[in-house]
């Protein structure tokens, strides 16, 4: 998978839980400042999209992420490891 | 005039023990009920602790309801409401059954009945799922087995407000007695060990991984638990006039609602039901002795409440000892806030006031007495009970020092 | 019981509805009087597990028609009911949101799940994915208050916000709780009523109890009194009243609609068993006539509970048949005809179709009723519509397992409203 379908697969996650339009978030978007997100709403995202790439991705690592760009480093470093 | 109310009976079934006595004597000895989770296996999960109440028999509370028949929410219930009249002393067959209520409070109802029916979905055999699934599970069950099994046929409410709902069911049953709509009403709040409330609060990060420390430094999250109280509430002059004995009064209460966020609370609405109970009640801050607090032991409700009752109380929050047992019995869901009734209660007809356990480190963004870790005695003449839930609801009710 | 002692009345400022048959009190009223059914295919969900079934489905209910573009995505079909109708209600009321920036408002529901749907299907996730992937939003609405919280949010309702859970009896509940809230001065302005979704787990338990009209079935049957009845259809929606204290409502130039006159609260021990479920129903309005300040023979139309449940009905039409033993027997509908069971919505619905009749001077027949029972004991029933000159109505709301309510309601308008004060005062 390409890193432009792990971010149009992130952005369709948050679109699902946010109600934004896909195309209206940008690729470096911030979740709070720019998404306006609140934390239950981020939490939402993190497990859709864990469930999604089928990461299973350690609990601290999902609370770390702040922008669009975060969640697309983290599930291309996942997937990679998963890989190797 | 308005009927004053007062508290004549408590019966409660908790994890540190059942009846009045025997909890009120291992709260105030720091007593903990938190142990590992046995009614599910959490192997997949990252916490596996639980309140648990192991070893509760229901069948000596039961004579007209089939107890097999009846969910754990439900039983655990009618013991604490049995308990209640026990304690109240009076001779159930003394009352007309039609002046007699029920007002219970819960998070989850039977949600044992919910998981079944998930358990035979997920394995595809729905056609094991009997006729007992929709009749035992709904949450108005809990407060019709109490009233069917005590014969009660008066007003019968119940009301699911989450973690508050205790409080909810408490302050309901007070406005029944004062508009004359009840000569006895039954006030509590119940709730079995659920996996779901385990799982949600585990997804969210909540549940504390071994200990629950409300207001310590290093507070690592609630713990949640089962259990259910029940108190038995009376206008005073029929209390008088049966020469039954008085635990406290209830002189009122407040409610508000955040209509913030479905589970991030705003401190202005635990403020607003501090003040319209202290208003209710015509009393001041000052007059406080004791607050209960909602004290889940998350970091955030405990900073919240802390700040919250700053707020009301300004520096009066400093002299008022303001302790947790969800330190002892874990979040008991919608039993917590009637349990904790029952302590508020208690605190006010002894002037002992339980400790919040496991209190090592001092917060600096929590600095007011919580009567860390040993219980005290000290004159208690009013008591607030805090209670706050999911959906923005909070909840505080005022006990007093009675004076007939 | 003596009659209430407040001298704050509690009337109607405005209606909010999302029903099968209407999204509006004056048409839902048309469409009762018509004789629409709401009952129809089941659309909402799969039912292949069943085989076929009807239920009064709120059809291609879209929050986005009423609301706007907004996000409702943490927010379950419940809640967008409650949403909605409440959206409905201040709309009508002229409750507007800087109007519930400045004041309190209130909010009570019934309701006899929450969303168990909701509730059902976090558990499910977590089974099957493992508790990692349970879903948080979920989560937040598993509580059985998550409509009332969620409209609370949506709305700024930052008064009393309680949900009354007592099954079917919840809507008629709420009503009652909410009226005390005004009386005691706990609040000037609440909305109340009550709210249930349509769902697979709720009607395939009720499919697995027995408690259903058998869909399908060639002698399914779910008029309410009629003889050949032999179950309930499920039925969904949200109904709400807007309650205000009396004077605060005239002062601020509201609509009023109507008055809750009196209520009335009580249980049957037997759980819908044995005739004291009867004599619960005769207790309950005699405590709402009472209540009141009220005789009898001044209700000229009830709305009853009946749903076409063998044992329920039977004990309904005796209770009512009790009350008024003494007095030429009022008109009586029962909506559930044309509804369905809606569960916690029910007792609202029952309130707002009596509202509305006694308003319009048309009080709606029971759909589809040809065989009445023998000895129910019941001659206000009829088939079709009937002239309503009366201005006091009654309202039962009666649980499948003991809860019993009973609500007296009033025709009103600001008119008469002013003057009744005055004559009390």
């Amino acid at each position: 998978m390409d890193v432009e379908q792990i971010r149009g697969k992130i952005k369709d996650v948050i679109s699902n839980v946010t109600n934004i339009d896909p195309t209206e978030i940008g690729d470096r978007a911030s979740f709070v400042e720019d998404l306006q997100l609140d934390s239950l709403s981020l939490l939402e995202i993190g497990v859709d999209v864990d469930y999604e790439f089928k990461l299973g991705v350690p609990e601290e690592r999902l609370g770390e992420l702040r922008t669009v760009q975060d969640t697309v480093d983290l599930v291309q470093q996942c997937l990679a490891e998963r890989a190797a | 005039m308005q009927q004053r109310i007062a508290v004549t009976g408590i019966g409660a079934v908790t994890p540190v023990g059942a009846g009045r006595q025997e909890v009120w004597e291992n709260l105030l000895a720091g007593r903990c009920g938190i142990s590992q989770v046995e009614s599910f296996d959490t192997a997949n999960y990252s916490v596996h602790v639980g309140a648990e109440i192991k070893d509760f028999d229901p069948t000596p509370y039961f004579s007209q309801l089939d107890v097999s028949r009846v969910g754990r929410a439900s039983q655990l219930a009618v013991a604490a409401a049995r308990q209640a009249v026990a304690d109240a002393g009076f001779d159930v067959s003394s009352i007309e059954p039609e002046r007699a209520g029920v007002v219970m409070g819960t998070t989850s109802g039977e949600p044992r009945e919910v998981e079944l029916f998930d358990d035979h979905y997920v394995a595809g055999d729905l056609e094991q799922v009997g006729p007992e699934f929709i009749t035992r599970y709904p949450c108005h069950v809990i407060a019709g087995h109490v009233a069917s099994e005590l014969q009660f046929a008066g007003v019968n409410v119940m009301i699911p407000a989450a973690c508050a709902a205790g409080n909810y069911a408490l302050a309901h049953a007070f406005d029944v007695l004062r508009s004359g709509r009840a000569d006895v009403m039954l006030a509590g709040g119940a709730d079995s060990f659920s996996r779901i409330t385990y799982t949600g609060f585990a997804r969210l990060g909540a549940i504390a991984p071994e200990v629950c420390q409300p207001f310590d430094l290093h507070r690592k999250g609630m713990i949640p638990g089962e259990g259910a109280a029940v108190l038995v509430l009376e206008p005073l002059e029929r209390v008088l006039a049966r020469g039954g004995k008085i635990y406290a009064e209830m002189t009122g209460y407040g409610l508000s609602c955040d209509a913030h966020h479905m589970t991030a609370a705003h401190p202005d609405g635990a403020a607003r039901a501090m003040s319209g109970a202290l208003i209710d009640s015509s009393r001041k801050p000052e007059d406080v002795g004791y607050i209960s607090a909602h004290g889940t032991g998350t970091p955030t409700n405990d900073r919240q409440e802390t700040s919250a009752v700053k707020k009301v109380f300004g520096d009066a929050a400093y002299n008022v000892p303001m302790s947790s047992i969800k330190s002892m019995i874990g979040h008991t869901m919608g039993a917590a806030s009637a349990i904790e009734a029952a302590v508020c209660a208690l605190a006010v007809a002894t002037d002992h006031i339980p400790p919040t356990a496991h209190f090592k480190d001092q917060d600096p963004e929590c600095d007011l007495d919580y009567v860390p870790n040993e219980a005290r005695e000290q004159r208690v003449e009013v008591a607030m009970n805090n209670a706050y839930a999911f959906g923005g609801n909070n909840a505080s009710v005022i006990f007093e020092k009675c004076q007939p | 019981m003596s009659p209430n002692q407040s001298s704050r009345r509690v009337v109607v400022t405005g209606i909010g509805v999302v029903s099968s048959l209407a999204d509006d009190p004056a048409d839902f009223h048309q469409a009762l009087i018509k004789g629409e059914s709401g009952i129809q295919p089941l659309s909402l969900f799969d039912t292949e597990k069943l085989g076929p079934c009807v239920a009064g489905e709120v059809r291609d209910f879209d929050p986005v028609k009423y609301l706007g573009k907004v996000n409702l995505r943490p927010v379950d079909r419940a809640a967008r009911l409650v949403i909605v109708a409440a959206h409905q209600a201040f709309l009508a009321s002229g409750w507007t949101p800087e109007l519930r920036q400045e004041h309190n408002v209130g909010l009570v529901l019934g309701t006899m799940f929450g969303s168990i749907h909701t509730i059902s299907s976090f558990d499910r996730r977590a089974l099957e994915a493992g508790p990692k992937y349970a879903k948080p939003f979920d989560f937040a609405n598993s509580v059985i208050n998550a409509a009332a919280g969620q409209t609370a949010i949506w709305h700024s309702l930052r008064g009393i916000n309680s949900t009354v859970a007592g099954g079917t009896a919840a809507g008629g509940q709420a009503l009652a709780y909410a009226t005390e809230a005004i009386r005691t001065g706990r609040s000037d302005a609440v909305l109340a009523g009550g709210a249930d979704e349509l769902c697979f787990e709720s009607l395939f338990g009720f499919h697995q109890a027995g408690l259903l009209a058998a869909s399908g079935e060639d002698d399914a049957c779910s008029v309410p009194f009629d003889t050949r009845r032999n179950g309930f259809v499920l039925g969904e929606g949200a109904g709400l009243l807007m309650l205000e204290e009396a004077r605060s409502a005239l002062d601020r130039g509201a609509t009023i609609l109507g008055e809750i006159r009196g209520h009335g609260n009580c249980y049957d021990c037997s759980r819908g068993q044995d005739e004291r479920a009867a004599e619960a129903v005769r207790r309950a309005i005699g405590l709402a006539l009472s209540d009141a300040g009220l005789e009898s023979e001044a209700i000229t139309a009830v709305s009853a509970a009946a749903n076409g449940s063998v044992l329920g009905d039977r004990h309904e039409a005796a209770g009512i048949a009790a009350a008024f033993a003494e007095v030429e027997e009022p008109s009586v509908t029962a909506v559930k005809s044309m509804l369905g069971e809606t569960l916690g919505a029910s007792g609202a619905f029952a309130t707002i179709a009596l509202l509305e009749s006694m308003r319009a001077g048309v009080l709606p027949g029971v759909r589809g009723l040809e065989e009445r029972e023998d000895g129910l004991g019941l001659t206000g029933l009829s088939a079709t519509n009937r002239e309503l000159e009366g201005r006091l109505g009654l309202v039962n709301a009666i649980g499948l397992d003991g809860n019993v309510a009973a609500l007296v309601i009033e025709r009103m308008n600001a008119q008469e409203l002013a003057q009744r004060i005055v004559e009390t005062a």
